[in-house]
């Protein structure tokens, strides 16, 4: 029988990149993530882990580390919380125009001001056009999957792009819950040894990172988005070899949860998911046929998938946990590329979002009703009359 | 709406295929895949008879774009990685070096078609 531990998301992210066997990490202190390298810096201080732990002298320096050590033909590994993640942002174009597959792990944290430790996806959200992989985990086992899996889909030959592996500080980050440990031949199977087709080598000098021309920049950055259309077809095979391997029953990009004859459904990434389950079955007790959609992976967005299952419904409500002020939608990101992917679906279903948790405060089941309100009217007469709710204030819900 | 297929290939003319990440095999002396002359305006021009041979250009020089032949005993310019920022026409002791716009020159880079 599998080993099963009690960890907090920190703790199991850690060892799933322990399981990853990663060469090289490189680390700097900022809540929440912390916790993933207190527990790597000890497996590698006891010697169950053989990696290079490298301090940065910031986030920057941070990504600069993991990338390189990725162009040496190093499985690297990094990670960062809030300000940390947008500290380093100019690190992530050049490591995914590099195609040099390093992976960061996040445990999302507010932006200033004034300084909030909560947790808020606007952090790593903010990075989603930087040419990284990027998905939510729910749970302390899905946190530990997705650090194996991202690996193996990153440093598949087709793709070669970094990977941001996040999850909601705190709400995962540091509550505890059941991991089923897997096997370390079991992901030696899984997960090759990392082979970068141009890896540095003393006797074949090559440049990362030159300077290109004008005339060259379409072709590398159609280069980089090559990689992203091949991506969610490597996705599927990887999911899919996981889950056989390991005995999960992860959905590629949609989890549905409660959707047969549902009228409605929050549209959902992370943590919060886990009170949206919740709500969802109180809800159905009193007749409401409410449902979730748990998107896995922001980019590359499952454009198909998600007019495919969306278009079911009358009425989808995004539950935004990042801001884009002055968007077109006026509040959040999500509901920006489900409208977009909805757009050529016959009878498409009414769109509103609900800023909701920003800040890091807990989204209640009392929110999700007030929610739900808004969304079955949207069902009833087809459309909604806000394109965001801020929960809780006045003109939200 | 027909459920698209994922994977869309883009096909890039020759011409303008880069390297996987734009990696390039390290220069060994020169560069030739970033040729820099194409950025001056302006060019130095030596005079050999006043060059004693001092080096300053060379040694100033950011692009090492001087060099001593040693067998003619003169110095010798680079015309393709010279970016024209005439360090070298500031450091010379001895005022051999000259400042001359690249209209003049029939192979100057502002007359070429395409610059590189």
């Amino acid at each position: 029988m599998a080993k099963e531990m009690f960890l907090a998301g920190c703790s199991a992210a850690a060892y799933g990149a322990a399981l990853a066997r990663v060469e090289v990490i490189s680390s700097f202190p900022i809540r929440p993530y912390t916790g993933i390298m207190m527990e790597l810096s000890k497996l590698v201080a006891n010697g169950e882990l053989d990696a290079e732990f490298v301090h940065g002298e910031g986030e920057h320096a941070q990504v600069a580390i993991a990338y390189g050590a990725a162009a040496a033909g190093a499985r690297a590994y990094t990670g960062s919380s809030g300000v940390g993640v947008t500290y380093a942002m100019e690190c992530y174009s050049p490591a995914s125009g590099g195609r040099l597959p390093c992976q960061m792990a996040i445990a999302d944290r507010a932006l200033d001001p004034p300084g909030d430790f909560g947790s808020e996806h606007t952090d790593v959200m903010s990075c989603r056009d930087q040419g990284w992989i990027m998905g939510w985990a729910e749970t302390p086992q899905e946190i530990l999957d997705n650090t194996i899996i991202y690996y193996r889909i990153g440093e598949d030959p087709r793709v070669l792009l970094p990977q941001f592996s996040c999850q909601d500080g705190y709400f995962v980050s540091h509550i505890p819950g059941k991991v089923v440990m897997p096997e370390q031949s079991q992901v030696d199977e899984f997960l090759p040894p990392y082979k970068h087709p141009h890896a540095l080598d003393p006797t074949k000098p090559i440049s990362h990172g030159p300077q290109i021309y004008p005339d060259q920049g379409p072709a590398i950055n159609l280069q980089r988005a090559q990689a992203f259309l091949d991506t969610p077809a490597v996705i599927e095979e990887v999911i899919d070899d996981y889950n056989r391997i390991f005995g999960r029953d992860y959905s590629p990009f949609l989890e549905e949860y409660r959707t047969d004859d549902a009228d409605f459904v929050f549209f959902i990434q992370g943590g919060h998911a886990r009170t949206a389950r919740y709500a969802v079955n109180h809800l159905r007790e009193k007749g409401v046929k409410a449902g979730m959609v748990k998107l896995r992976f922001v980019r590359p967005f499952p454009t198909e998938a998600v007019a495919e299952t969306l278009s079911k419904f009358k009425a989808v409500g995004c539950v935004e946990n990042s801001t884009s002020y002055g968007g077109a939608m006026k509040g959040g990101n999500l509901i920006h590329e489900v409208r977009s992917a909805l757009y050529d679906v016959d009878n498409p279903p009414a769109v509103t979002s609900f800023m909701a948790g920003l800040g890091g405060e807990v989204v209640s089941l009392d929110e999700f009703y007030s929610m739900a309100k808004v969304l079955a009217e949207a069902a009833k007469t087809g459309k909604v009359d806000q394109y965001v709710y801020w929960v809780n204030f006045d003109h939200g819900v | 709406m027909s459920k698209k297929k994922y994977c869309e290939k883009f096909s890039v003319p020759e011409h303008l295929q880069v390297p996987l990440g734009a990696c390039i095999p390290a220069p060994v002396k020169e560069q030739r895949a970033m040729i820099t002359g194409n950025w001056r305006t302006e060019r130095p021009v030596i005079d050999h008879e006043k060059c004693n041979l001092c080096l300053n250009c060379f040694i100033f020089c950011p692009d090492s774009s001087w060099h001593l032949d040693e067998e003619e005993e003169r110095m010798v310019w680079n015309a393709d990685f010279c970016k024209g920022c005439l360090l070298c026409v500031a450091e010379c002791d001895v005022d051999c070096l000259s400042v001359e716009n690249e209209l003049n020159f029939k192979g100057g880079v502002v007359r070429l078609d395409k610059p590189y």
